[in-house]
């Protein structure tokens, strides 16, 4: 149909009214001037007038094909019959607000899930031109990752021509003060290029000039969005205010756009200046990002990476030469293949829940269309056409699925909204959750598919079930398709919780082996923060020692502490610091994870000694360097060198300097340690190696306190005492050792409170459709139990047999539930940790609480059905 | 159902009334459908009142317009007249017919 017909048809559809009146008002003018020519011919006002009327047709024919030819008649009546859906909705508002509120579940639910979907693996990432960016490394072997260090990362942007920008990014962080009590900012430092490989530009202000990452450069730096608003009031004037950043005034140079920025963890950006002790090949620090040129692709890029790589076999040291040159693009990487695994699962199970809520919906439609046959036997009889009714049936089911999908998008909003704050750990700070359009669009999809399909039901079964007969049949008569239709939905039904319960205990099973998992270290009341000591206040390492010592010995006086101390890297969490190491023999160098303790490390985190000694107050400065190993690196250097005593034993280690740059030092094994877990569950203990804090001083550490007490009681002395030392240092990222357990081990617990939430959802909707279908069947079948009891059966026995009823269809659904979840279940076993997706004990639970609940669910109907009166129930009958 | 009166061939009464307004310029609905009778010198059946669901299709189509004027009994009617695109369409459908029967005239020539 043209457009501008549709237009019109429309708007007759709105002016019919006024379209009706015109037309009468023409048929009159009509017939009166066709009177007035008759008489003018000679005939007598009577007969002029039957002539007229006789010439004119059928004008009631007439008015009917003028209201079809002037607008859309389908809309009419499918207005016509969502008035009447509606109409028959507000006539039983019960079965109204159960429908509604399931659906609004379920779609809600759905929609919830899919805004993540949408976010995480749909939606491009949030700059211009996605595709272009890439991450490159540096990879010792296949599928390891590594940073880049100085002079790679400049060879790379020197000689690299297939990146329109390469840029470099490192953490850092930054005591904010001047205002008030000081603040720990997280930032980077980047290099000029950064933001032009985000094709980012600054909302207010610039971001950095091409010099500004040179040497002498003035203090210069980038405020996200976030941190504008936060530190700063959104002060308009930001760009003429030097914020004092670790105690030296910094020109603010711009604000960057909000959005994606604001999601990261960096709060600042400064540029990244290279001292020249950083200019070396052995430090591995950057993380370096690039955007390729418009006519470049990922395999150019890819090969001259490694040609560049070959050129650089020269200058490259020993130990590196095996080492490759990985190009991969940063949407391919920001999502893990176990988040990807997590989501696709958790949205699979959503969807289970939404099929159990239309299963349960259709049901509800199927009891009201067998007490509603009579009504539509009497439209049928009337002269309603099959199609009409179906027409019809479906209008409701969709103003029901409307109603709920406009329910749903509101609980989906809800949802997201308890969500955002735990779901953003969990997912790459590019994605964006939000209702936006999509998900409303999605949410409008569901809820009309949803409507075809619980609305089909009924309406093939109404108008199959010769409606004419059924005017006659008394309507206590059951009809036997009806409710076998019925039954085999709710055994659909349990079937599908089934499954859904299986992978939800499965899930909680293996969360329980998480939970339980020896990490090695001690966990109970022990508080964690990080201190970062401005290099301008702390220029030698010896002042930095001496902040180490008199922190931990004025903490230990406060009341409520038990014990203090210090080291670069909290337990539990990934040694992101690698370092050279070599021993006597096999002059080869391997890497090993590098960190930083004080005396009082092992002890508070209770990490037993395997052999030799521990770090002690004796090792300072001055004093011969000496470090400690874990068990795992042991292992190594009985392996690699023979070594089967480490202790006492020297090796070589690449130390590094207070400020930047390392070198290749003699130390003395002096210790054994257990290997404390490092990092989530089920990778190999990483090999470490523990060095003197006081003879390797770090300007970031973070601080352990354990307390007698409740550990918030003690912060305020904790930061009293920290303050009496340096008042100028801020402490950030407060967190207890059990969040920061929780935080390691995460990755695995979400999913399990995702899916155990759906499938207590699910069950609980199956467990709501298997009363429904008994409850209906005893109300039918009053008549028969009253006959029954007359006869003799006994309320017990009546009990028993409606029991009985359930439990055919619940092991029914278990039957067809327990080959789902042997197929469906196979797809979590990669999130599993020391469970089998066959697990017998989850199976045999699941089935077991199935049928509790089943039984529980048909007790209620059951008791009624064992309370009929059969005299009552005889004497209705009449 | 008599017989010795064609029915209005299926399609051709939006053809008749557009050229009616054509060579007529304005009318109301009678005046149409008295003109198309007297053109058809009454040999074709034509229900006077079947011209309105035409004309108001006519109208969504924007191929006639509609004013109102008075009528010669004094009552205020629907005066209807050709629109541009009216014009157009009707040399479109004229077109249209004229190709049509001429195919039919050379089908009935019976040519081997």
């Amino acid at each position: 149909m043209k457009l501008r017909l549709l237009v019109n048809r429309l708007v007759a559809l709105l002016r019919t009214r006024r379209l009706e009146r015109e037309l009468d008002d023409e048929v009159m003018a009509h017939l009166e001037l066709a009177e007035r020519d008759a008489i003018a011919a000679g005939m007598s006002p009577d007969e002029a007038r039957r002539r007229a009327r006789r010439l004119f047709g059928g004008i009631d024919q007439m008015k009917e094909e003028h209201r079809d030819r002037r607008s859309a008649r389908w809309i009419e009546m499918l207005l016509g019959d969502l008035r009447y859906g509606l109409a028959s909705l507000a006539r039983s508002p019960a079965f109204a607000a159960v429908t509604i509120g399931v659906l609004a579940l379920g779609i809600g639910a759905n929609a919830a899930m899919f805004s993540v979907v949408d976010a995480v693996l749909l939606k491009p990432l949030p700059y211009p031109e996605p595709d272009r960016i890439v991450r490159v490394w540096e990879a010792p072997r296949p599928g390891v990752t590594n940073a880049t260090s100085t002079l790679d990362f400049l060879d790379w942007q020197r000689l690299g021509t297939s990146f329109e920008a390469l840029a470099a990014e490192a953490p850092i962080s930054a005591a904010l003060t001047g205002a008030g009590e000081p603040v720990r900012l997280s930032g980077k430092v980047v290099s000029a290029e950064y933001f032009e490989v985000f094709a980012t530009r600054a909302s207010l202000g610039r971001t950095f000039g091409p010099d500004e990452d040179q040497p002498g450069a003035a203090p210069v730096v980038v405020l996200s969005h976030a941190a504008w608003q936060t530190y700063f009031g959104g002060d308009p004037g930001i760009l003429n205010r030097r914020p004092i950043l670790n105690g030296e005034p910094h020109q603010v140079v711009g604000v960057l756009p909000p959005g994606a920025f604001d999601r990261d963890d960096a709060e600042f950006w400064k540029p990244l200046v290279f001292r020249p002790e950083q200019h070396i090949r052995d430090g591995h620090w950057l993380t370096v990002f690039g955007r390729l040129r418009r006519d470049a692709t990922l395999q150019q890029a890819r090969q001259e990476m490694h040609a560049i790589d070959e050129a650089l076999t020269e200058v490259t040291p020993d130990y590196k030469r095996e080492w490759t040159i990985v190009v991969e693009r940063l949407d391919r990487l920001l999502v893990g293949n176990r988040l990807r695994q997590s989501i696709v699962v958790a949205f699979g199970a959503v969807a289970l829940v939404l099929l159990i809520a239309c299963a349960n919906v259709a049901n509800l439609l199927l009891t009201r269309g067998a007490a509603r046959k009579k009504e539509l036997a009497v439209r049928a009889a009337l002269g309603a056409s099959r199609g009409r009714l179906v027409a019809q049936l479906l209008a409701e089911s969709a103003v029901l699925c409307l109603l709920g999908g406009a329910a749903g998008v509101t609980v989906a909003l809800l949802l997201i909204r308890i969500a955002t704050p735990i779901l953003s750990e969990a997912i790459p700070y590019t994605a964006d959750v939000s209702l936006d359009i999509r998900v409303l669009a999605f949410a409008a999809v569901v809820a009309l598919g949803v409507a075809l399909l619980v609305g089909a039901f009924p309406s093939w079964q109404t108008s199959f079930g010769e409606l004419a007969r059924s005017l006659n049949l008394s309507t206590r008569g059951s009809s036997g398709a009806h409710s076998k239709l019925r039954r085999t939905i709710v055994v659909g039904e349990v079937a599908l919780s089934l499954v859904l319960v299986c992978g939800a205990l499965l899930l909680f099973r293996s969360l329980l082996n998480l939970q339980r998992l020896e990490t090695g270290v001690r966990t109970e009341s022990v508080i964690t923060m990080s201190v970062d000591l401005p290099v301008h206040a702390y220029a030698t390492p010896e002042s930095a020692a001496l902040f180490y010592e008199a922190v931990t010995e004025r903490l230990e006086s406060v009341p409520g502490v038990a014990q203090a101390a210090l080291s670069t890297h909290l337990p539990l969490q990934w040694i992101n610091h690698g370092m050279g190491m070599q021993i006597p023999g096999p002059d080869e160098l391997f890497n090993v994870r590098f960190k930083r303790v004080d005396p009082g490390y092992f002890d508070m985190l209770a990490i037993p000694l395997r052999a030799g000694r521990g770090i002690t107050d004796r090792d300072r400065d001055g004093a011969p360097l000496v470090v400690v190993i874990n068990e795992a690196l042991a292992a190594q250097l009985a392996d690699l060198g023979g070594m089967q005593d480490p202790v006492g034993q020297a090796v070589r280690l690449s130390v590094p300097h207070y400020e930047s740059g390392s070198e290749m030092t003699d130390v003395q094994v002096v210790g054994v340690i257990r290997s404390e877990r490092v990092d989530a569950p089920g990778a190999p203990d990483p090999r470490v190696v523990y060095v003197p804090l006081a003879q390797v001083p770090s300007t970031g550490v973070k601080l352990m306190v354990r307390t007698q007490a409740e550990p918030a009681s003690v912060m305020p002395g904790i930061r009293e005492a920290v303050r009496e030392i340096d008042p100028n240092l801020p402490l950030g990222d407060i967190a207890t050792m059990q969040q920061v357990r929780e935080r390691t081990l995460s990755g695995a617990s979400r999913p399990a409170w995702v899916i155990g939430a759906f499938a207590a959802v699910a069950v609980l909707l199956a467990a709501l459709g298997l009363y429904g279908v008994l409850s209906h069947a005893v109300t039918e079948r009053r008549r028969e139990i009253g006959i029954r009891m007359a006869l003799g059966a006994r309320g017990r026995d009546v009990l028993s047999h409606v029991l009985q009823n359930a439990l055919s269809m619940v092991i029914l659904g278990l039957a067809a539930g327990l080959v789902g979840a042997l197929v469906l279940t196979r797809v979590l076993e990669s999130l599993l940790f020391e469970v089998s997706a066959l697990d017998p004990l989850v199976l045999a639970v699941a089935c077991v609480s199935m049928t509790l609940i089943g039984l529980l669910a048909g007790f209620v109907p059951a008791s009624r059905a064992a309370h009929v009166d059969p005299i009552a129930v005889l004497r209705d009958e009449g | 159902m008599s017989t010795h009166k064609t029915e209005v061939p299926y399609g051709t009464l939006d053809l008749l009334i557009l050229k009616t307004l054509h060579t007529m310029g304005p009318m109301h609905g009678y005046s149409i459908a008295r003109r198309i009778e007297q053109v058809s010198e009454r040999d074709m059946r034509l229900s006077q009142g079947s011209i309105y669901p035409a004309l108001i299709r006519l109208e969504q189509q924007g191929w006639i317009r509609t004013e109102w004027g008075i009528s010669e009994t004094n009552r205020k009617v629907k005066f209807y007249a050709l629109t541009r695109a009216g014009a157009k369409q009707l040399r479109v459908e004229v077109a249209n017919w004229e190709e049509a029967t001429a195919l039919v005239a050379r089908f009935l020539e019976g040519k081997p």
